[in-house]
């Protein structure tokens, strides 16, 4: 990797890019918290159960397969969060890749699912007709499509569902995110901060279709 | 003396089995998985406290406490969070939390702070009757 390039690509979008990894990171070490008090909470309890049988109690065993289950949930949830985590700490290893896009998209959707769930959202990426690849940094796009996702997140009634789609067309790329409620012409003023150095450094646009709702990302 | 106590958490695999340790322990558990539940729960029940996430959809906790403060000022509220910032913490204290833990809790601390929950509010009930009585005593003049 040529580190000098790669800086001149991250300095570009200035601190966005920290804060988009700040945000991601807190946002898991909170999942993984609730995760370890699910698990610590069942191990609890089979220490309560095993006290109580000690004392002569008997131990219902659908309790004690209740208490295993949920271990094994909660340890599938923490691996799926940690493969996330895994896979966005790694977006960074290269800047010049070419990448599944569906693959990035769901990725990022995952990732602001429990931000989507504060606000009662739901977030659903629907897979495109063909594979379509994108070439360049992985890390700046995540990091334009979660403040595109933050934007939504704002715009829109709690109990719906922001539907990703993409789409390849002859100048390129568009990910369209529809199911927005408040798209107004000044949009632009309430997307977060630093979203137009993302948009410089990706050569993209970042356009709305107030009819059809959407949020459109037109990526070369 | 049995405690009676909210738990108020939108994980609701945290909730089950949280409620049954509790109740293990001879409290009395009702459970809300939204701010908005509890709410609507601290309303109509009489509880020693309030076990309350930090974070939830909808409305955190912090303002969740805010209005369960604003409704009934007396009752003990026992954050208890993934994570908090230190911010949040000052803030909570301020807005009048018994307590902040964090997540995962030692069930023993946690029974700890509602007992002293209980102890506290026992004291309120004792001082306000004191009061009420004195206010009798002086209208009546006896």
């Amino acid at each position: 990797m040529k580190s000098g390039e790669m800086h001149v690509q991250y300095d570009a979008i200035g601190g966005a890019g920290l804060q988009f990894f700040g945000k991601v990171s807190a946002s898991i070490a909170h999942e993984l918290k609730n995760v370890l008090a699910i698990i610590n909470e069942n191990a609890g309890l089979l220490e309560d159960l095993s006290y109580a049988a000690q004392r002569g109690s008997a131990i219902d065993p659908e309790r004690l397969n209740r208490a295993c289950l949920q271990f094994t949930k909660q340890i599938q949830r923490a691996d799926g969060i940690m493969k996330n985590m895994s896979r966005f700490a790694h977006s960074v290893d290269v800047f010049d890749a070419q990448v599944a896009l569906h693959e990035l998209v769901c990725l990022v959707a995952n990732l602001a699912g429990r931000l989507a769930a504060m606000r009662k959202l739901t977030i659903e990426v629907t897979p495109a007709a063909i594979p379509i690849a994108f070439s360049g940094n992985p890390f700046l796009l995540q990091n334009l499509i979660w403040l595109c996702l933050e934007f939504a997140f704002g715009a829109t009634s709690a109990g719906s569902t922001l539907l990703l789609a993409l789409a390849k067309n002859e100048t390129g790329i568009t990910l369209r995110i529809s199911g927005i409620d408040s798209l107004e012409n000044n949009f632009p003023s309430r997307m977060p901060a630093g979203y137009e150095d993302l948009l410089a450094a990706l050569g993209a646009k970042l356009s709305v279709d107030k009819d059809t709702k959407e949020l459109i990302l037109d990526l070369p | 003396m049995t405690e009676k106590i909210l738990l108020i958490d939108d994980e609701e695999d945290f909730l089950a089995v949280m409620s049954e340790r509790m109740k293990a322990r001879n409290m009395e558990v009702s459970t809300a998985s939204s701010a908005k539940e509890g709410l609507e729960k601290a309303d109509s029940g009489n509880y020693d406290a309030v076990i309350l996430d930090l974070m939830m959809p909808e409305m955190d906790g912090i303002e969740t406490l805010k209005r369960l403060k604003e409704k009934n000022p007396d009752l003990e509220v026992i954050l208890l969070t993934g994570h908090a910032t230190i911010k949040q913490g000052v803030e909570a204290m301020k807005l009048g939390a018994l307590d902040l833990l964090e997540k995962p809790a030692d069930i023993n601390s946690l029974t700890d702070k509602i007992h002293a929950a209980q102890a506290k509010k026992m004291l309120i009930v004792e001082k306000k009757n004191e009061e009420m009585i004195k206010k009798i005593m002086a209208t009546k003049g006896w």
